[in-house]
Order: C-alpha cells, then sequence, then structure tokens
C-alpha cells in the first residue's frame, strides 16, 4: 500500500508544484492521473521515487517512510519501483539489450559496472524481458534505432528486469499514435493483472483513462481535485470536467 | 535658468565634468573628467618619453601642452563664433541635412587653420632651450583634440542641464566618443612606433630573406662540389741550403700544377703596415677544363685555407688546351711565435665545377624532423595526460552532475571533519609505505603516486563516510543535540579556514611593508584574530542554516573547480613553458608539462559542457533502477559524452602540436627550440625548413581531426 501524506512541492524558482497532495493507492491498483500539462502529475510520480526531493510531507510504501530513507536505502527501494517516462529516456547510443540490462543496475555489485557487466541470469532475464515486449531480434541493435512505440516497449522491458512491486508511468503514450498507445497500455494492463503490479500513470485521454483505469485522481495546479474509478470518469459531470481542466475546457465526444 | 545653465557651462569650462556632476549626472561627469584626465597624462608621458632622461621632462612636456592647449582651446572659440556667425546665415536651423553638412564644413575648415597655424603656435608654445624634436605634431593635434574635449564638455554641460529641465533623455555622447578615439589613436601611432615611411623603405632586404623562408627547400639537401683540385708544396722560410720539397711532374688526364721555387721566404708586414714581398713563385698548371677560371688558394701549415690578395693574379683563365701560367709572391702567413724552423704550406689551383645533387638529406633537414616529431609527441603526450586529469575533473566541474549533492549542515561537519581526518589518516599510512619503500628519493613516482592516492582516497572516503553517517545520525537526534554538532563543528572549521588567512595577511599583505622581524613576531596575533573572526562568520552561517537548511556543497565545488580551471586556462602554454623549463630543465618534458597543464584546464572545461548538454531523461531512467552515482556516470552520462570528448580531444591533440611547435621559444624543446636558434643565427633558409614542416604538420593534423570529428559526431 502507497500512502501520500501532504505532499507538498515548492521548486528553486518559487513555483509551487504540489500542494498538500494525500491519497492511498492499494496493492495491485491501476490508479491514473489526469490534469492539464503543469498540473503537476510529472512532479507527484517523480517524487514517489524521489528523482524529485518533496519539499514537504510523506510518502510511505508498504510501511516504508520513502522520504526519511538515505541514499543506501533510497536504491533499495527505487529497484522496486519501475519507471516508465514519455520521451522513453533510452540511452541511444547503447544497445538495446544493456538499456534493459541497465535495470538491473540495482542489484547487481556497482564495481562490475565500470566494466558494463552482468551475471548471465540478469542477462537471461533481459532477453526475457525484450521478448515478452516482442523485440528480442532488437536486442543488439542501438536504441537510437528503433521506432518511438519499440523504444516505449524497451522502456517497459527495463522497467520488468527490475521485478518491480511498483510502476510509475509517466505519460507513457503522449508521445505515440493511438494505435500503438493502446498496444503499450495493453501491456501495463498485462503486468497489472498478471502480475498484479500497481500501476500509477498519467495519461491525457479520457477515453483510455475509461478503458484501463481502477481508479482516477485528478489534479489542478498542484492540488488534488478529483477522486474516482474507472466507471466514475464515464459517468463524469461537466462540472466535475471543468473542476479539472478548468472553465474554459470543452468535452470533445465523450 | 539660462543662468544655471551657464553655471554648469562654466564649472565644466574649469575642470571637464564638473557641471555634468553639478546638473546631476554623476556617473557621466565622472567618465568626462576621468577620460580628460588620462588623455591629459597620457600626452605628457608619450612626449616626454622620448627625451633621453625622461624624468627631467615631465614639467616641461606639461607647460608646452598647456601652452598648445591654451593656443588651441582660444582659436577653437574663435572658430566656433564665426562658425555660428557664418552658419546661422548660410543654413537654415531646421534643416538636419544642412546643419550636418554645416558640421563636417566646420571640421575641415578646423583642420586646415590648425595646419596652417600649427608651426607658428609650436614655435611659440616650446621654449628655445627645449629640444624642437621633442614636442612636434603629436603634441599639437593632441592640444587640439583635448581642447576639443574641453569645448565639448561645456557644451554638453549646457544641453544636459536643458535636458534635465526639459526631462528630456541625456544628450548623446557620440563628441565625446570621437574625440577620445581619435586622440588614443593618434598617441597610439606614437607608442607602438608605427612608421610606414621605414616599413617601405626596407622591403627589399624583407624580400630577399622571405624568399628564403618561402621556398628553402635547396638547404634541404646535400651537394656535393665537383671542382677540380692540383696541390704544390711550398716551404717557408728557406734557410741557406735547403730546397724545399720536391717540384710536381705535370701529369697525363689530370689536373696539374707545377711551383717553382717550393722554397722561398714569407712576405712580411712592418710595422707601418707596409708589405715586403717575400718570395716569387712562378706557378704553371695543366690538365683544366679549358676557358673557365681557376683559382688560385693558399693553406698555411695548420690547415686554413685563404685566397692571397694583393700579391698576384689569383683568378686566372685556363687556356685551349686547358693549361695556365702566372706568378705569386708568398703571401704573409702569421706563424705564432712558438713554431719553429720551416713550414710546409700548400697552394692550390681550384677549379670550382658544377654542384652535384646527392639527394641525402642535410644535416639541417634531418634536425628539423627529428624535432618536428618531438613536437607532435609532445603534443600528443600532453593530450593524453592532460584527458586523463581533466575527465575527472570535468565531472565535478559539471553544473548538472554536481548540483544534486547536497546534504544537512550537520552532514557537512561530519564531512570536514572526515576530510581532515581520513587525509590525515591517509598520510601517516603514506608515510609508512613510503618508509617501507626506502625513502621519496629511492621510488620518487611509486611513493609520490601513493602518496598521493591514499591522501586523496582518504580524504574523500573521510567526506563520504562520515558526512552520511552525520547526516543520517542528525535525522534522529534532538534538536539540542544537532545545534551543538552545528554550531561547535562551523566554529571549528570557521577557526581552521581563519587561522591560515590571518597568517596569509601578516605575511603577504603587511609583510609587504613591514620589517621580517616584525611580522613574525605579530603573525600568532593575526593568526588567532583570524581564526576568531572565521568562527564568528561560521557561527552566523550555522544560526542562519538552522538544523534543516541545506548545505549546496555540489554548488561549492562546481564552483570552485571551474574558477581552478578559468584560471589555468587563461595562463598561455608559453607561460606555462616558462614554468615547466624552471621546474625540469630545458627540453621537451618542459613543454610536455606545460601544455599538459594547460590541456587540463583547456579540456576540464569543454568536456564538462558536454556533459551539461547531455539529455536528462536517461540520467533519470538510470537513477530510477536504483543505480548509484557511479553506475549513472557509467550509464547514463558516459555513453553520451564519449564522442563529444573524443571530438574535444582530437581538437586539442591538434592545438597542442601547433602549440608544440613554439613551446621550444622558451626552451620547451620540440621544433620552436630550433626555429629560434636558426632565426637568431640568421640562418633563414633552415628556418624556412622548420616553418614549412610545421606548416605541413599542423595543416596535415589539422584535416585529419577535422575529418575524424566530423564521422564522430
Amino acid at each position: 500500500m502507497l500512502r501520500v501524506e501532504h505532499l507538498t512541492k515548492v521548486y528553486d524558482t518559487g513555483t509551487v508544484a504540489l500542494k498538500d497532495v494525500s491519497f492511498t493507492v492499494e496493492d495491485g491498483e491501476f490508479l491514473i492521473i489526469i490534469g492539464l500539462s503543469g498540473s503537476g502529475k510529472s512532479t507527484l510520480l517523480r517524487s514517489i521515487n524521489r528523482l524529485i526531493e518533496p519539499t514537504e510531507g510523506r510518502i510511505v510504501w508498504n510501511d516504508i517512510d520513502i522520504t526519511a530513507l538515505d541514499e543506501a536505502g533510497l536504491r533499495r527501494v527505487r529497484r522496486e519501483i519501475g519507471f516508465v517516462f514519455q520521451e522513453f529516456n533510452l540511452v541511444e547510443r547503447l544497445p538495446v539489450l544493456t538499456n534493459v540490462l541497465a535495470g538491473r543496475l540495482g542489484y547487481v555489485n556497482p564495481w562490475w559496472s565500470l566494466f558494463y557487466y552482468f551475471p548471465p541470469q540478469d542477462q537471461r532475464r533481459a532477453l526475457d524481458a525484450l521478448a515478452q515486449v516482442g523485440l528480442a531480434e532488437k536486442a543488439h541493435n542501438r536504441a537510437s534505432a528503433l521506432s518511438g512505440g519499440q523504444k516505449q516497449r524497451v522502456g517497459i522491458a527495463r522497467a520488468l528486469v527490475q521485478n518491480p512491486k511498483m510502476l510509475l508511468a509517466d505519460e507513457p503514450v503522449a508521445s505515440l499514435d493511438p494505435v500503438l498507445a493502446h498496444s503499450i497500455m495493453g501491456y501495463l494492463e498485462r503486468l497489472n493483472q498478471e502480475r498484479g503490479i500497481t500501476i500509477l500513470c498519467s495519461l491525457h485521454y479520457l477515453d483510455l483513462v475509461q478503458r484501463y483505469a481502477t481508479r482516477v485522481i485528478g489534479l489542478r495546479d498542484g492540488r488534488l481535485v478529483y477522486e474516482g474509478t474507472g466507471e466514475d470518469i464515464r459517468n463524469m459531470t461537466d462540472e466535475e470536467f471543468k473542476q479539472i481542466y478548468g472553465e474554459e475546457a470543452q468535452r470533445l465526444g465523450g | 535658468m539660462n543662468a544655471k545653465r551657464a553655471f554648469y557651462a562654466f564649472l565644466s569650462l574649469l575642470v571637464p565634468g564638473l557641471g555634468q556632476m553639478a546638473a546631476g549626472a554623476v556617473a557621466r561627469g565622472i567618465y568626462i573628467l576621468l577620460g580628460t584626465a588620462t588623455l591629459w597624462g597620457l600626452t605628457v608621458f608619450t612626449a616626454a618619453q622620448r627625451a633621453r632622461f625622461p624624468e627631467q621632462v615631465y614639467g616641461l612636456s606639461f607647460a608646452v601642452l598647456t601652452r598648445l592647449f591654451l593656443a588651441a582651446l582660444v582659436t577653437l572659440a574663435v572658430l566656433r563664433l564665426v562658425y555660428e556667425a557664418v552658419a546661422r546665415r548660410l543654413f537654415p536651423t531646421d534643416d538636419e541635412f544642412a546643419r550636418r553638412v554645416a558640421n563636417v564644413l566646420f571640421v575641415v575648415v578646423a583642420v586646415v587653420v590648425f595646419s596652417l597655424s600649427g608651426p607658428m603656435m609650436l614655435q611659440w608654445a616650446v621654449p628655445p632651450g627645449a629640444s624642437r624634436s621633442l614636442y612636434t605634431t603629436v603634441l599639437l593635434i593632441m592640444a587640439v583634440v583635448l581642447a576639443g574635449i574641453w569645448w565639448w564638455a561645456v557644451l554638453d554641460a549646457w544641453a544636459l542641464a536643458e535636458a534635465k529641465a526639459r526631462a528630456e533623455p541625456s544628450p548623446s555622447w557620440n563628441g565625446f566618443i570621437a574625440l577620445v578615439l581619435v586622440g588614443t589613436l593618434v598617441l597610439g601611432t606614437r607608442i607602438v612606433g608605427i612608421d610606414l615611411p621605414k616599413a617601405i623603405r626596407e622591403y627589399k632586404e624583407t624580400g630577399r630573406i622571405l624568399g628564403d623562408i618561402v621556398w628553402p627547400w635547396r638547404a634541404a639537401f646535400d651537394y656535393e662540389a665537383t671542382e677540380l683540385r692540383a696541390t704544390a708544396l711550398v716551404q717557408a722560410p728557406c734557410p741557406e741550403g735547403e730546397t724545399g720539397p720536391p717540384v710536381n711532374e705535370p701529369k697525363e688526364g689530370e689536373p696539374w700544377v707545377v711551383v717553382t721555387p717550393t722554397c722561398g721566404d714569407l712576405s712580411v708586414r712592418d710595422t707601418k703596415g707596409k708589405l715586403q714581398y717575400g718570395t716569387l713563385l712562378h706557378i704553371r698548371g695543366g690538365g683544366f677544363v679549358p676557358g673557365k677560371v681557376v683559382k688560385i688558394k693558399w693553406e698555411n701549415p695548420i690547415g686554413n685555407e685563404f685566397t692571397p690578395r694583393g700579391l698576384g693574379p689569383t683568378e686566372i683563365e685556363v687556356g685551349p688546351d686547358g693549361t695556365f701560367e702566372s706568378e705569386l709572391y708568398i703571401p704573409d702567413v702569421v706563424i705564432p711565435s712558438f713554431a719553429e724552423g720551416p713550414q710546409i704550406h700548400k697552394l692550390h689551383a681550384v677549379q670550382p665545377g658544377a654542384l652535384r645533387f646527392t639527394g641525402k638529406l642535410s644535416r639541417e633537414m634531418k634536425l628539423a624532423l627529428q624535432a618536428m616529431l618531438e613536437s607532435i609527441m609532445i603534443g600528443l603526450m600532453a593530450t593524453f595526460a592532460g584527458m586523463l586529469f581533466a575527465i575527472p575533473m570535468s565531472f565535478l566541474a559539471a553544473r548538472n552532475l554536481t548540483h544534486s549533492l547536497r546534504t544537512s549542515p550537520q552532514g557537512l561537519v561530519g564531512g570536514v571533519f572526515g576530510l581532515v581526518l581520513g587525509g590525515a589518516l591517509g598520510w601517516l599510512l603514506a608515510r609508512q609505505v613510503a618508509a617501507w619503500l626506502g625513502g621519496l628519493d629511492k621510488a620518487p613516482v611509486t611513493v609520490a603516486l601513493v602518496g598521493f592516492v591514499l591522501v586523496l582516497g582518504g580524504a574523500v572516503l573521510g567526506f563520504r563516510l562520515l558526512g552520511a553517517a552525520l547526516d543520517r545520525l542528525s535525522r534522529r537526534l534532538p534538536g539540542w543535540a544537532n545545534a551543538a554538532i552545528r554550531y561547535g563543528g562551523f566554529a571549528l572549521i570557521g577557526a581552521a579556514l581563519g587561522w591560515p588567512l590571518g597568517l596569509g595577511y601578516a605575511h603577504g599583505i603587511l609583510g609587504i611593508a613591514w620589517d621580517p622581524a616584525e611580522v613574525a613576531a605579530a603573525a600568532p596575533d593575526f593568526a588567532r584574530l583570524g581564526a576568531g573572526l572565521g568562527a564568528l562568520a561560521w557561527l552566523y552561517l550555522a544560526y542562519r542554516w538552522g538544523d534543516q537548511g541545506v548545505v549546496p556543497i555540489g554548488h561549492w565545488i562546481y564552483t570552485a573547480t571551474r574558477t581552478v580551471l578559468n584560471v589555468v586556462r587563461s595562463i598561455e602554454p608559453l607561460i606555462w613553458g616558462l614554468v615547466g623549463v624552471i621546474w625540469v630543465g630545458l627540453g621537451p618534458f618542459a613543454g610536455f608539462i606545460a601544455l599538459t597543464i594547460h590541456t587540463i584546464a583547456a579540456l576540464g572545461k569543454l568536456y564538462s559542457e558536454a556533459i551539461e548538454s547531455i539529455h536528462p531523461g536517461p540520467i533519470e531512467a538510470i537513477q530510477s533502477t536504483g543505480a548509484n552515482r557511479l553506475q549513472t556516470i557509467m550509464f547514463a552520462v558516459l555513453p553520451q559524452v564519449l564522442p563529444h570528448f573524443t571530438a574535444f580531444s582530437l581538437y586539442r591533440w591538434d592545438i597542442n602540436v601547433r602549440m608544440s611547435t613554439v613551446i621550444g621559444l622558451v626552451g620547451g624543446g620540440g621544433i620552436g627550440f630550433l626555429l629560434i636558434q636558426w632565426i637568431r643565427q640568421v640562418q633563414y633558409e633552415h628556418a624556412g625548413l622548420a616553418v614549412w614542416l610545421i606548416a605541413i604538420t599542423v595543416s596535415t593534423l589539422d584535416f585529419v581531426s577535422a575529418t575524424i570529428r566530423k564521422r564522430i559526431v
């Protein structure tokens, strides 16, 4: 169980990205975070594994206070939390396989990393993960040679080899076309349902939210303004919509 | 209102800029005053410098400039009045273009007037006793410029007051800037000693030398002289009864020369310098090439060959049958006083032939090639050594890597104590190891390396371990304990930093003026004072930060590294070359040291900028897998920066080879050493060889490195 308590983030520039955000995520949930660009979705996700240091508040995961961890403790927690990025964030000049193997960095002896060495079982695990996302034959290509959808699948494979209990996905499909978006979301759903991995994912498209979410929270200007289930989104009122997306927002389709 | 303006204008007439200051434009006034004063001082200085004993003519120069200045001031005022009267009538005042034309005309008229009246003004201004050559046109021009500035300041004060009254923007600086520029340029030609006539007069000699440098390739090879030569022996002096060496016989098929007699007396120069002829020799030769000249040369007993002058013909044309005949007095060879008895001299008949190309490189060319190789190697080695140090430094000088390094004030206390403790432990350990290895003299490199690694490693390890430990501990400690650690630790740190600063102030600043004994006596007090002040300053910091404070050590490390890199980089390699020569003596090693130091700084900066420009995304991604700092660098940073590093290193190699060709000028080895030597020996052909080799090497390398860089990036 993940508990976010009174989370606040103020950047050095003075921007208040998150303001007193509290919510709880049960194990095995598929939580989707919605909100406009700049509403604090990325900051929230990055605060959970402290890629961004929260200014105030606590994040407690399975009774571990992540916000109070020292560096070593933080690394141990991070390796159990996968992260999938909008821009994939692969190391373009390295082979696909190495990019996936990077997911094991939290587990291997750091000195081996000086020589880019990974134990054989890690290599097998990485190849397995690549096969699961259907990219086994690309293992030795450079990451830069892949298309956008392939890159995101490598990103998911990298998160997979971490053997994560939780997966954070920051707009994982925003850079992809609708068909690819569904296939990537499909991978995430399978992980959620087959392996019971808790997923926190920020999204823009409400149809995807309706399709995949078990729970939804909405952020606006760094505040939590909406909480509901995937079912609730389908029955969302215009007021609720405007609460999340602002007074000028128009609902299209529905 | 007009009275006020006039007052400001008058103030600026007394002291330029004063009116502006009074009118409220203080900065403007100061600029005008400083500009005028500087120009005035420079003019006096420049004029006086031309005298052999300048300190005696400063006053005189000042007086002459003042008189010229007053004359120019009055002349300008008169001209301006005439201009106002005439221009008002000729040009309508509201026409901008006409006003500009009038202004240009005014300048032209002023130049004409001053050129005509200049000699008179100089005549009047320079006192009769003073050397006229010291005070020439330059001084006159400067006086006119200064007078122009003066009047400009007056008019500007007036216009400024007007603009201020109407709340308009201040009038433009253009006139002032133009005048100062003209004055500076005129002074510049004198100080630099720009002398166009000289440059034009001397072009012929330059052309000859340049020719040697532009095409020196004859000097790159050895030539064999294919001369015909025949030799006869002559004994001198000739005591009674001696006949000297046997007379030569004419030979068939090769050059020969027969001299009779083969024994005689030397010519002698008497005390008045008049030549008393010695024995007249009859010379007959054959077997030479017909129609060409044979030269007669004399070789004294110790082997010096020379052409005798005024003792008979020394260049004789060979007849159609290959023979010649001539006569020569035995020359006046100076015989050392200790040489006793008769000596054997040689007479050569020499017919110079064509120089034969041997195809072998000349000694100088071989030297130049060798030195060129040395230069390339200096550049290569310095690049590699520089890379070795620049890579770790560049990580410390990259903002995006260091800015996340933060700690609590308590962590800082722990870190600093760990640093000192670890360093000290490393030092003790290093001393043990050094003693075991047999001391610095026995194994200098090993001992220095072990010492460096142990002390640095100990310091870094101590910093990290104790810093992290205290940082973690402080989260569990009660507030009073944290405060105790913070205040106590900071006071100690401040004192430790202030102590050497106090000592440095005593020795470095007071030591300039004070007697050394006094300094030594007072130094401990200053050290204590420094420590006290440092402790106070850091106690204030401890108070400011509080126990929740964030200490940006990463930013400190970044700033410190950047500062060191910038300072080192701003010192030219040639200067580092001097340091290297003092350190390890003349030769390529000194050049290597110089280039390495500069390379570390230059590459450190370039590398760190490459690191700063990488995508932050992969770093985030690698960090979120639980990777530590080293792994993040290996997986997210290095792959991104490696191509840039390679490109920059190649570029630097290119620069280093270019620099290594001149590092020899200060004794740093390589081809520059030969180049400067040959230039000083006026061997321009050989210098030309060096220049050519440098040009070929540099442009080749430039091409190669550019090609490789294009492929990588």
